[in-house]
C-alpha cells in the first residue's frame, strides 16, 4: 500500500513537471515560460532600466563609448571601424535579436525548423527561389574585398558577443514563446538579410499573367491595354535631360519574343505581383528652392508595417566616419541618413528584373533540357527541411538551367502525366552573386561630396533603388542604381523561351549609364518608384513601374515650393491630397449626375464636395476609393480576371483605366460579358459600380455615418507583429493616406521611416521617426513610443552629436565597451 | 518550517537552475521532515505559491504591467474563454497553479518516498 502512494504521488509529481516542461502542441512550455525566475514575466523592462554602464567583451580592439539618447538610439564613439561595427553588432543585437534571426530563417526557407509544418510552403518557395544558396556565393565571391569581410566579420562577432551572455531567461519573449534558441550569428547572415530585402522589393513578377493575357487576346490587344509607358507619367529624370553617355549596343529583338503559347497555355503560378504599396518616396530641394540656401532633403521608404520595425536608428562614429541614419536590423552601417556633409535616401526601383523562361525537358528525369538546338545538362540540388514536430526531414529537389532555378508550377506539378513536363526557370537578378552591395553604405557613410556619392553607387547590385542624394557644397542628385540587365524592348514582358539564346539576358546597362541627373533645373530631385526615364533613355527596363500619382503630387508641390523648410518638407510627407479623384471624379461625378435617384443620395453629395483629399476624417474619400476599385472589378474582372484559378491575369492599370473611360467610352470592355442579354455600357459600369460599393460600405460599416464611414476607419492601418503573435501589435491606427497618395498609409504597409535633412557648412538639422520603437522587446515602453507621433505626422529631431563629451539634456545613460 | 526552507532554497536555486528544481527541492524537503502527506503538500505549494506570486507581483509592478498585457493577448487569441477574464489576476492565477502542484505533489511524493522506509 505504502509503494502504491508513493508510486502514484511521484507519476502524477514527476508527470506534471514534464508535462509542464515541453510544449502541448501549439502551447508553448508552460511551466518555464510562467516561472517568473526564467519565463516572461523576466522580460517586463522598467521604464528607468538602464544598459550596464560597463561591459567587459572579447573581441574589442579599444574603448568603445555609447550615449543612449531619451529615444533609447544609441550613439556609438569608437576608435576604429573594427570596433564601430562591432559594436553596432552587440547593440542592435541587444535590441532586435529575434527580429534579425526571423528574417534569415524566412529568406533560407528555414522557418519550419521553428513554427513547424504551417510555414512549409512558404519554406519550399523560398528555398526554390534559390536565396540562401546565393547569399553563401555572395559572401564567398565578396570576401575577398578585404574591408568588406572586415565590416561583416566585425559586425558579427558584436551579434555574438550578445548572444553569448544570454541565458533563457534572457532571451527575447518571442523564443520563449515558440520554443527555440537563437544561433550563432555570421557574414552570410548578413547577405540572407539583404537577401530578404531583395525578395520584399524586387521578388514580384507579371510574367505569367501577362502570356494568359496575350494567349487569349493576342499581341494588339495587350499592346492597347498594358502599354509600355503610361499617359501620365512625370518621371524621375525629368524629360529633357540631356544622356551625356554613348549608349552600348542593344541585342536585337527577336522575331518571336514570348515563349511558344500553345504549350505554355493557361499557367497558373504563385509568383506575385510586386505589391504597388511597396514603394517610396524621396526627393530633395536645392538651395535656391530653400530657406538656408542650402539643400534639404526628405525620404519615406514605404513597406509592410511591422512590430519590431523594419529599421533602427544609430549614430556611428569613429575618426574617420560620423553618420546617423535609420540602420537595417542584421546589416552593418547606415542605409539611409546623413553625415556632416551630406544625406542620401532610397525608393525602390520598379525595373523588370525577374524574368520566367519555358523549358523543355527531354524527360521527367529533368536531367536535360532544350538549348540552342541541343540538350544541355541541368544541375541538381536536393534541398532539405527540418520540420518541428516531424522526426524526418522533408526533401525536395530542385532543378536549375542556366537562367536559374526551375520554380514549381502548379499546371505541371498536378499534371505529372505529361511525358514531356512543360517547366519554368527564372531569371532574378537578386540571384546574382557578385558585388558587395553593402560597400555602397559603407561609402555613401563616409560620403563628403557628389563625387564620393557617385563612387559609391558603383558597388549597388540589387534591389535597385533610387539613391537621392544632397549635400553642403549645394549639390542635388538621383538615381535610379544598380545592376539593371541590358534588354531588348518588352524583354520579359512575357513568358520567354528557354531554348531560344537571344532570350537570354546578354548583358548589364553600364553602371555609370544608369539614368541619373545631378542640379536639375527645376532646382529639385525626386522619385516615388514611378517609370526611371521617359523613352528617350536608351535601354528599356521594364513596362510597368508603381503608378504616378504620388509623383505627380510631390513634383507640382516641389515645383511650386520656394523658401523651403523642414517644415515644408515634413507637410509633404504628409499630404493626403487625391491626384486620381482630381483626374477622373469630375468625369466620373457627371455620369452619377444623370441618375436622379443617385444623384439625391447622400453618399453623393458626400463625394460632390469632398476636398479630394484622404485625410482621416473624410468620408469622400471612403466612397471614392472604393468605388474606382469596384469599377476596375466591373470592368475587367470578366475580361481580364485575376481570381480565376486555371489562367489569371492582370486588369489593366488605372492610368489606363481611366483613358479609356474619357477618351474611347464605347470601348468593348465595358460590356459585362458575364450577362448574355445584356449590353452594359460604360455609364451603366459606372453607376451600378457606385451602387454596389455603397451597398457594400452600409453592409459593413451601416448606414453612413461621420465615425464609422471615416476613412480612417474603413481603411484601418494595422501594424502587427513581424511574427504575427495576436497582441503584439498595434491595430486601428488614426491616420489618413492610401495607396496612390503621398502619404502613402495602407491596411498594413506606409512610410517606414520618415527622415528630412537640412544640409548645413556647419552642423545638419535632421529630424525623423518610424512607426514602432527602438526596442524589440514588446514589454519595454521603447517597443511603439513613436507610432503615436507617426500617425500625426510629426516628427523627433535627430540628436546628431558632434563628440561624446557633447552635453545635451536629451542622453538618458552612457555604456562602455571595454577590451576583456 | 518546511515551508520557510523551501521558499528559501528554491528562492536561491532559481536563480541558477531552470524551474524545475522547484520539484525535487519539494521532494527532499518533503521526505526529510513532515508529519503529514498533507503538510508536506501544503509547505511546499504554499512555499512556491509565496515566492512565485511575491517575485512575479514584484517584475509586473516594475514593468507596469505591459508584458503579461500583451502575454494575455497572445492567449486570448487561441483560448477564447480568456478574452473575458481580467488578464493580470489571471494569469498570477495560473502561475500560481503550476508553481503550486508541481511543489505540492513533489513533496507528497517524497513524504511517501521516505515513508517506505518506515
Amino acid at each position: 500500500m505504502k509503494f502504491v502512494k508513493f508510486i502514484v504521488s511521484l507519476i502524477a509529481a514527476l508527470g506534471l513537471t514534464l508535462l509542464l516542461n515541453g510544449p502541448l502542441g501549439s502551447i508553448p512550455a508552460l511551466g518555464r515560460l510562467f516561472s517568473p525566475f526564467e519565463g516572461f514575466w523576466q522580460n517586463g523592462e522598467d521604464k528607468t532600466t538602464l544598459p550596464p554602464a560597463n561591459l567587459q567583451l572579447e573581441g574589442v580592439n579599444d574603448e568603445v563609448n555609447i550615449v543612449f539618447d531619451d529615444n533609447r538610439v544609441p550613439h556609438v564613439f569608437a576608435k576604429n571601424d573594427h570596433d564601430v561595427y562591432f559594436a553596432q553588432g552587440y547593440l542592435v543585437a541587444r535590441d532586435r535579436l529575434w527580429q534579425m534571426e526571423f528574417y534569415t530563417l524566412a529568406a533560407s526557407g528555414r522557418l519550419s525548423e521553428v513554427v513547424g509544418e504551417r510555414a512549409l510552403e512558404l519554406d519550399r518557395y523560398n528555398r526554390r527561389m534559390g536565396m540562401a544558396d546565393a547569399a553563401k556565393k555572395v559572401y564567398e565571391n565578396g570576401k575577398t574585398n578585404k574591408i568588406f569581410d572586415e565590416v561583416l566579420n566585425a559586425y558579427s562577432a558584436g551579434v555574438n558577443a550578445y548572444i553569448k551572455q544570454l541565458k533563457y531567461k534572457d532571451l527575447p519573449v518571442e523564443y520563449k514563446i515558440i520554443g527555440y534558441q537563437p544561433e550563432e550569428w555570421s557574414p552570410y547572415k548578413t547577405i540572407l538579410m539583404m537577401m530578404n530585402m531583395r525578395n520584399v522589393l524586387n521578388g514580384g513578377s507579371d510574367d505569367f499573367r501577362m502570356t494568359n493575357a496575350l494567349s487569349k487576346y493576342g499581341m494588339d490587344v495587350v499592346k492597347d491595354l498594358f502599354p509600355d509607358y503610361p499617359s501620365n507619367e512625370s518621371p524621375i529624370i525629368p524629360t529633357g535631360t540631356k544622356w551625356n553617355f554613348t549608349p552600348v549596343s542593344v541585342p536585337q529583338t527577336p522575331a518571336q519574343i514570348t515563349a511558344n503559347l500553345s504549350t505554355s497555355e493557361s499557367v497558373a503560378f504563385n509568383i506575385p505581383s510586386h505589391s504597388p504599396e511597396i514603394g517610396s518616396n524621396n526627393w530633395a530641394v536645392g538651395g535656391e528652392k530653400s530657406a538656408t540656401g542650402l539643400p534639404i532633403l526628405a525620404n519615406d521608404p514605404h513597406l509592410q508595417l511591422t512590430l519590431p520595425s523594419i529599421w533602427y536608428q544609430m549614430q556611428l562614429s569613429t575618426p574617420t566616419m560620423n553618420v546617423y541614419g535609420a540602420c537595417l536590423p542584421g546589416a552593418p552601417g547606415v542605409v539611409i541618413g546623413f553625415n556632416k556633409d551630406v544625406a542620401w535616401g532610397v525608393t525602390n526601383v520598379g525595373s523588370d528584373v525577374m524574368d520566367f523562361y519555358q523549358i523543355k525537358f527531354k524527360n521527367n528525369s529533368k536531367k536535360e533540357y532544350w538549348y540552342n538546338g541541343a540538350w544541355k545538362p541541368t544541375t541538381m540540388r536536393v534541398e532539405e527541411f527540418v520540420v518541428k514536430g516531424k522526426k524526418e526531414p522533408l526533401k525536395d529537389t530542385v532543378y536549375s538551367t542556366h537562367h536559374g532555378p526551375i520554380v514549381y508550377n502548379i499546371a505541371s506539378e498536378k499534371n505529372l502525366n505529361q511525358n514531356v513536363p512543360v517547366s519554368h526557370a527564372m531569371r532574378w537578378v537578386a540571384l546574382e552573386k557578385d558585388g558587395t552591395d553593402l560597400m555602397a553604405f559603407y561609402y555613401l557613410n563616409r560620403a563628403k561630396n557628389y563625387d564620393d556619392y557617385r563612387k559609391a553607387l558603383t558597388y549597388y547590385i540589387a534591389p535597385a533603388q533610387n539613391f537621392i542624394f544632397a549635400s553642403n557644397s549645394n549639390d542635388i542628385a538621383i538615381t535610379p542604381n544598380g545592376k539593371l540587365p541590358l534588354k531588348w524592348k518588352e524583354q520579359g514582358k512575357f513568358i520567354m523561351d528557354g531554348s531560344n539564346p537571344a532570350h537570354d539576358w546578354q548583358g548589364w546597362i553600364p553602371t555609370e549609364q544608369n539614368p541619373t541627373v545631378k542640379n536639375p533645373s527645376r532646382g529639385f530631385v525626386s522619385s516615388a518608384n514611378q517609370f526611371s526615364a521617359d523613352p528617350t533613355y536608351p535601354y528599356y527596363l521594364g513596362w510597368k513601374f508603381a503608378p504616378s500619382e504620388r509623383a505627380i503630387r510631390i513634383n507640382e508641390r516641389l515645383e511650386k515650393m520656394q523658401k523651403a523648410t523642414i517644415d515644408s518638407l515634413r507637410m509633404l510627407q504628409n499630404d493626403n491630397f487625391n491626384v486620381e479623384a482630381r483626374r477622373i471624379l469630375p468625369e466620373l461625378i457627371k455620369i452619377l449626375n444623370t441618375d436622379a435617384s443617385l444623384k439625391n443620395s447622400s453618399a453623393y453629395q458626400t463625394l460632390a464636395k469632398w476636398n479630394m483629399k484622404n485625410d482621416a476624417n473624410e468620408i469622400g474619400a471612403t466612397i471614392f476609393e472604393r468605388w474606382v476599385r469596384e469599377i476596375r472589378y466591373a470592368i475587367w474582372e470578366d475580361d481580364f480576371s485575376m481570381k480565376n484559378d486555371k489562367s489569371p491575369m492582370n486588369y489593366p492599370s488605372r492610368d489606363r483605366t481611366w483613358e479609356l473611360i474619357v477618351k474611347q467610352p464605347t470601348a468593348q470592355w465595358f460590356d459585362n460579358t458575364t450577362t448574355k442579354d445584356k449590353h452594359e455600357t460604360m455609364q451603366d459600369i459606372v453607376k451600378s459600380s457606385f451602387q454596389a460599393s455603397i451597398d457594400s460600405l452600409t453592409k459593413k460599416f451601416g448606414p453612413m455615418n461621420a465615425s464609422t464611414w471615416a476613412w480612417t476607419n474603413v481603411k484601418s492601418t494595422d501594424i502587427n507583429h513581424l511574427g504575427r503573435l495576436a497582441g503584439f501589435g498595434r491595430q486601428d491606427i488614426p491616420n489618413g493616406g492610401g495607396s496612390g497618395i503621398v502619404n502613402a498609409t495602407t491596411e498594413l504597409n506606409g512610410p517606414s521611416w520618415r527622415m528630412v535633412v537640412q544640409l548645413d557648412k556647419g552642423w545638419p538639422k535632421a529630424y525623423g521617426l518610424y512607426p514602432g520603437g527602438q526596442s524589440g522587446n514588446p514589454a519595454s515602453h521603447f517597443y511603439d513610443n513613436m507610432i503615436d507621433k507617426w500617425a500625426k505626422g510629426e516628427l523627433n529631431e535627430l540628436l546628431f552629436m558632434k563628440s561624446k563629451d557633447e552635453k545635451s539634456s536629451r542622453i538618458s545613460a552612457t555604456m562602455t565597451i571595454l577590451k576583456k | 518550517m518546511n515551508y520557510i526552507i523551501i521558499l528559501i532554497i528554491s528562492a536561491i536555486a532559481q536563480y541558477f537552475l531552470p524551474w524545475w528544481v522547484i520539484a525535487p527541492i519539494s521532494f527532499l524537503i518533503g521526505a526529510w521532515k513532515s508529519a503529514s502527506a498533507l503538510k508536506a503538500y501544503a509547505a511546499a505549494a504554499g512555499a512556491i505559491a509565496t515566492l512565485w506570486l511575491g517575485y512575479a507581483t514584484f517584475l509586473n509592478m516594475s514593468n507596469d504591467g505591459i508584458m503579461v498585457q500583451k502575454i494575455g493577448g497572445l492567449f486570448s487569441e487561441n483560448l477564447k474563454f480568456l478574452k473575458n477574464m481580467p488578464i493580470t489576476p489571471t494569469f498570477l492565477a495560473i502561475m500560481t497553479i503550476i508553481g503550486s502542484q508541481v511543489a505540492g505533489l513533489s513533496a507528497t511524493a517524497g513524504y511517501h518516498f521516505k515513508a517506505l522506509f518506515k
